[in-house]
């Protein structure tokens, strides 16, 4: 005997009903307003038909406040599991159709189920954020709740990667689960992020401070860092969000999904010689010689807008997904300074977590002088990269294109930092300063007795210069593994990274460092 | 507020100075900075003995700014020149490096505000376009 049709039947009700989450109305609103519904999102994250949905039929669990009794299909958040890039990814979406996509107890129960799924399958976790924050009427239980997501992002973190998406609202506490994720992605309409809000501010305060400076994604971008990129719009985001996975481990205990080549092309490329400038105080833009190392010209930059001295991203070499870091010369002449150390730091610190190589191609000046920076804490942050760079135990690879000096040069992956192999072009100029700078101390005596001590001390530069501000000295001492030609960069850290790419590090055993924050 | 020029040692400062009227002296005294009798001790950022400067000029929205202190090396455009988004418009030195000043918006360039040589903050005005 079947399994009756009238079973069956409610079932199909129920699930009809489910799915229209805040029902046929709000969902006209969402697409009036050119924004797509939870479930589409998912929908368009996922390749089609791979949607495996958890927890449908789930329903809040608030009877105060009028609460009770009150449909809220799902509890205002669709969980589950689909495919991206072939692999199979966890992912929630916030369901602003249903009481604006609130978090009470059963919708953060939901996630957290989903997390821990997650993270015992090694899988990543994508999250959708589009809420207006704790459910008033659930109390306690909504403060809980966030809690609870907080505390599994933690657990994450470090095993499988995490990707946030803002398309919404995300204000006070629920802006932290983002920030405890690995990515964010940020659309440029349409989401706001922040703890305290202009009327908060104002009244607190006084204040008077606008949406646009504080919660937008051009602010976070640009000034706050808080994100690491902007979608022009949802469908930007989710094509961004694979883009990202598509370099990136299911989870810690892989590796990256490197396509290495059959064949390596070991071919020079003279355009790479002609991007640098013959004048050394002309700057470089970094940009073209990433351009240039990777795949199709293929570079995924991460935090684009902020700290835009300091360029990070991922590319493939010749098929090896590898992180990269370089300095920008064409930005506050390359130095580095309190955000692009916090910046680098992070980004290198990923990589390490998740086992992808890390090419550093350096031109830097120093740290950026100046009494803000100085009082900013340019020492604890500078020092997060030395931290950060010494602490990674996935293969390092560093090209040091043009200048390099002093603790900068260090902060840079040298080979004392740990670098695996260190390449340098003849244009680098790997020195404790400048040599200015050094003649003076050197020399001071000298050219103050000299008979113009201008002429002199310009005199003693150049042969400062000469001697010190080029690679060979580093060379002759051992310092660095080869000087190559710009045109050669391209073969010889591809063929680098593929002989590094099984390299294994033990080092003794401690929960972790203290590195400077 | 009243702007005075004041001489100390051979330096010259440009300082604006707000004199207090004995009738509003109403309020505690001793809540008044001491120096604010003095004008040379009220300067508005004195200058560096290169120039004799004014206080820092201050960037308003639409001026185009230096994004790094530094040494301005050139202007590249002059007065009443229309330039494009993204023109580069200046340059500056810093660390022994040209940073190349670009044009955040098309315009046209209504005045110079600093000229080959001088020493810029981060932030000061270069140039303003209208």
């Amino acid at each position: 005997m079947p399994i009756s049709a009238e079973l069956l039947s409610k079932l199909e009700a129920k699930r009809r009903v489910a799915l229209l989450g805040g029902g046929e109305d709000k969902i006209a609103t969402r697409h009036a307003k050119g924004l797509m519904t939870a479930r589409e999102r998912l929908l368009a994250l996922f390749e089609p038909g791979t949607f495996m949905e958890f927890g449908l039929h789930a329903q809040h669990a608030c009877h105060d406040f009028g609460m009770a009794g009150k449909p809220m299909p799902g509890d205002g958040v669709v969980t589950g599991v689909g495919y991206v890039d072939g692999r199979p990814v966890a992912a929630f979406s916030q369901d602003f159709t249903v009481g604006g996509g609130a978090l009470g107890r059963i919708h953060s129960k939901k996630i957290c189920d989903l997390m821990e799924y997650a993270m015992q399958a090694g899988m990543p976790v994508i999250g959708i954020n589009d809420s207006g924050g704790a459910r008033i009427q659930e109390g306690d239980d909504s403060l809980s709740g966030y809690g609870q997501v907080f505390f599994r992002n933690v657990l994450l973190s470090g095993v499988v990667p995490q990707i946030s998406i803002i398309a919404g609202p995300c204000a006070g506490g629920a802006a932290y689960s983002p920030a405890l994720t690995d990515f964010i992605i940020m659309t440029r309409k349409n989401a706001q992020m922040f703890i305290c809000g202009p009327e908060v501010i104002k009244a607190s305060t006084g204040q008077a401070v606008t949406m646009d400076q504080i919660g937008s994604a051009d602010a976070h971008a640009s000034v706050s860092g808080n994100i690491h990129f902007i979608a022009e719009d949802e469908a930007h985001a989710l094509e961004l969000s694979r883009k990202l996975f598509s370099f990136l481990p299911s989870n810690n205990v892989m590796d990256p999904p490197h396509k290495p080549v059959q064949t390596l092309a070991l071919q020079p490329d003279p355009g790479m010689n002609d991007l640098v400038p013959e004048d050394p105080k002309a700057p470089l833009d970094v940009l073209k010689v990433i351009g240039r190392l990777v795949d199709d010209g293929d570079f995924l930059e991460v935090q684009k807008e902020f700290a835009r001295n300091l360029v990070v991203g991922f590319g493939r070499m010749q098929g090896i997904v590898t992180g990269i870091i370089a300095n920008q010369p064409a930005v506050k002449a390359g130095t580095l300074d309190i955000d692009s150390s916090d910046k680098g730091a992070r980004f290198i610190r990923f990589c390490n977590i998740f086992n992808i190589p890390i090419v550093t191609l350096v031109d830097v000046p120093g740290f950026m002088p100046g009494l803000a920076q100085e009082r900013g804490g340019i020492i604890r942050h500078g020092a997060k990269m030395l931290f950060a760079y010494a602490a990674a135990t996935v293969p390092k690879i560093t090209v040091i294109m043009r200048k390099a000096y002093g603790g900068a040069y260090l902060a840079m992956c040298s080979r004392d930092m740990g670098a695996d192999l260190v390449f340098a072009w003849p244009s680098a100029e790997i020195a404790v300063m400048g040599a200015e700078g050094a003649v003076r101390v050197l020399f001071k005596r000298e050219i103050a007795g000299a008979a113009d001590p201008k002429a002199r001390e310009a005199e003693l530069a150049a042969e400062y210069r000469e001697k010190f501000a080029s690679p060979y000295e580093a060379a002759g001492k051992a310092m660095i593994t080869d000087i190559i030609e710009p045109s050669q960069t391209r073969a010889i850290v591809s063929l680098a990274l593929r002989n590094t790419l099984s390299k294994r590090e033990t080092r003794p055993p401690k929960k972790h460092g203290n590195i400077p924050l | 507020m009243k702007k005075l020029r004041v001489t100390v040692e051979g330096k010259v400062y440009e300082v604006l100075v707000e004199v207090l009227d004995e009738g509003q002296e109403s309020a505690a005294p001793a809540a008044r900075p001491a120096p604010a009798a003095s004008p040379i001790a009220t300067p508005a950022s004195p200058a560096p003995a290169t120039t004799p400067a004014p206080a820092a000029p201050v960037a308003s929205a639409g001026d185009i700014i230096s994004p790094l202190a530094g040494r301005v090396v050139s202007i590249d455009v002059q007065v009443g020149q229309a330039v494009a988004s993204g023109a580069q418009v200046a340059t500056v030195e810093a660390m022994k490096m040209n940073t190349y000043i670009y044009a955040t918006a098309a315009g046209k360039v209504t005045a110079i505000l600093a000229k080959p040589g001088d020493a810029v903050e981060e932030g000061a005005p270069l140039l303003r376009l209208g």
